[in-house]
């Protein structure tokens, strides 16, 4: 730099270089709603009822499928065209604590809406503390003391009244592949439940894990699938007397990636379930006499009219954008390093 | 401390000192929808550190990819992983 400020800490990091733009404290925001993505759900029954005594009709809900979490909504009012920096207070920490990640940065009006999921159900909620540079902060200050730097243009880079972001810890952190591993089910009791490990990284031990604020947007996500059918035919009753029935359900759960402080030196990643859904197709005949019984769809034929009737499925929420939540199967995306800050939320209380 | 700098606000309440550690901003840069960018120009520190964020979303498709990313001296290159579900990608480049 020809001219101006340049400041290094005894590390050689630069802390300050009135070149370029510094993070500013922009408020702590609590969230403004909380929602959760409807189950997609249904099926088609015909004529089970009571017929050859063993046709399957258990289980034709959301039975055995894992609990969802939920998504807090932020409205966050930033000057400018580039989204503020949310750091998660989280609710709690350790290795007890839920999982939580933004999943959504969309601007809307003067303000950007920040979505916060969180893996399982609170009592207490998750603050935002958010930053952003001076030139989107439009608060003011009376104040007439601190170190203020400019650069060469003329605009105001640091501003020691507007609390800058002071960072600890950084570093990256990688989600794991998928977020159910193992056996996903068996006849029509479906297991889809997170149980992949944690993934941790280590970073420089900190005093109080509870006063820990970090910034690590999702991006990972994952989507498994379970699907199981059966059928059956015979006589009852009497001679003349036959049956038959035919069963297919598939049971799908779509996991975000999201994040918790586990202890003062520890920061984990997980999955928790974002979405889920189950949909079903049930058939059955029966034929007195000498009359002849429709053959069924079996197979592929049935999971493909299955996925025909999921893809066209959708649900509608106020709170949360339309769409269906079986978008691949048994597989992960966007599962590459997260790089993530972590400050401290006494540093701006 | 014994040396290095300390700013304090009117209370007296230390705000940020040599002491601490932090990120400086380089830059922001947005990658659109389902394109790929070479964005020029990025500032070169010691350490730098790109983070992502998914903008918006591709009507309703959480499930969208994100942009991948490698940053080379002054060129971050952002890719597209497909050409029809990537979303709206900003990368933001800290240094120190």
């Amino acid at each position: 730099m020809a001219h101006g400020l340049l400041v290094k800490n005894a590390s050689g990091d630069i802390l300050i270089d009135s070149d370029f733009s510094h993070y500013h404290f922009l408020g702590k925001h609590t969230h403004a709603s909380v929602t959760q993505v409807p189950d997609i759900t249904g099926g088609s029954t015909a004529n089970t009822g009571g017929i050859g005594g063993n046709s399957p009709d258990q289980n034709k809900g959301m039975q055995n499928m894992p609990a969802k979490g939920e998504i807090y909504i932020y409205s966050i009012p930033v000057n400018g065209t580039n989204p503020p920096l949310c750091f998660i207070k989280p609710t709690s920490t350790g290795s007890s604590a839920p999982f939580a990640g933004i999943i959504l940065t969309k601007q809307n009006g003067s303000n950007w809406e920040i979505r916060v999921f969180q893996s399982a159900v609170t009592s207490a909620s998750p603050v935002l503390y958010c930053f952003a540079p001076l030139s989107q902060i439009s608060n003011s200050t009376s104040s007439t003391h601190g170190l203020k730097t400019f650069n060469s243009s003329g605009v105001a880079t640091f501003d020691s009244r507007f609390k800058p972001l002071r960072a600890p810890v950084a570093g990256s952190i990688t989600a794991p592949t998928l977020a159910h591993t193992g056996s996903v089910g068996s006849s029509w009791n479906v297991s889809l439940g997170v149980n992949a490990s944690n993934v941790s990284t280590s970073f420089t031990n900190q005093s109080n894990a509870n006063d820990l604020i970090y910034y690590c947007p999702s991006i990972a996500h994952a989507c498994q699938k379970y699907e199981h059918q059966e059928a059956d035919s015979g006589y009852y009753g009497g001679w003349f007397s036959r049956f038959s029935w035919h069963r297919s359900d598939i049971w799908w759960c779509f996991y975000r990636s999201s994040f918790r402080i586990a202890s003062t030196s520890s920061f984990e990643v997980n999955y928790g379930v974002f979405a889920r859904g189950h949909f079903y197709k049930h058939e059955a005949q029966e034929s007195t006499g000498f009359g002849s019984l429709l053959g069924f769809l079996f197979g592929g034929a049935v999971f493909g009219a299955l996925f025909l009737l999921i893809s066209s499925a959708s649900f509608t929420n106020v709170s949360v954008d339309a769409g269906n939540y079986l978008p691949y199967n048994n597989s992960f995306r966007n599962r590459s390093a997260n790089s993530f800050i972590i400050s401290k939320a006494s540093f701006y209380d | 401390m014994s040396y290095g700098m300390e700013i304090f606000d009117a209370d007296g309440d230390e705000i940020f000192s040599t002491t601490d550690s932090t990120w400086t901003l380089l830059g922001v840069y947005v990658t659109n929808a389902n394109t790929s960018t070479n964005h020029t120009g990025v500032p070169v520190m010691p350490t730098r550190l790109v983070t992502r964020t998914m903008i918006d979303q591709i009507s309703g498709d959480d499930e969208a990819y994100v942009h991948t990313f490698s940053l080379s001296g002054s060129t971050l290159t952002t890719t597209a992983p497909s050409g029809s579900d990537t979303i709206k990608t900003v990368f933001t480049v800290f240094g120190k």
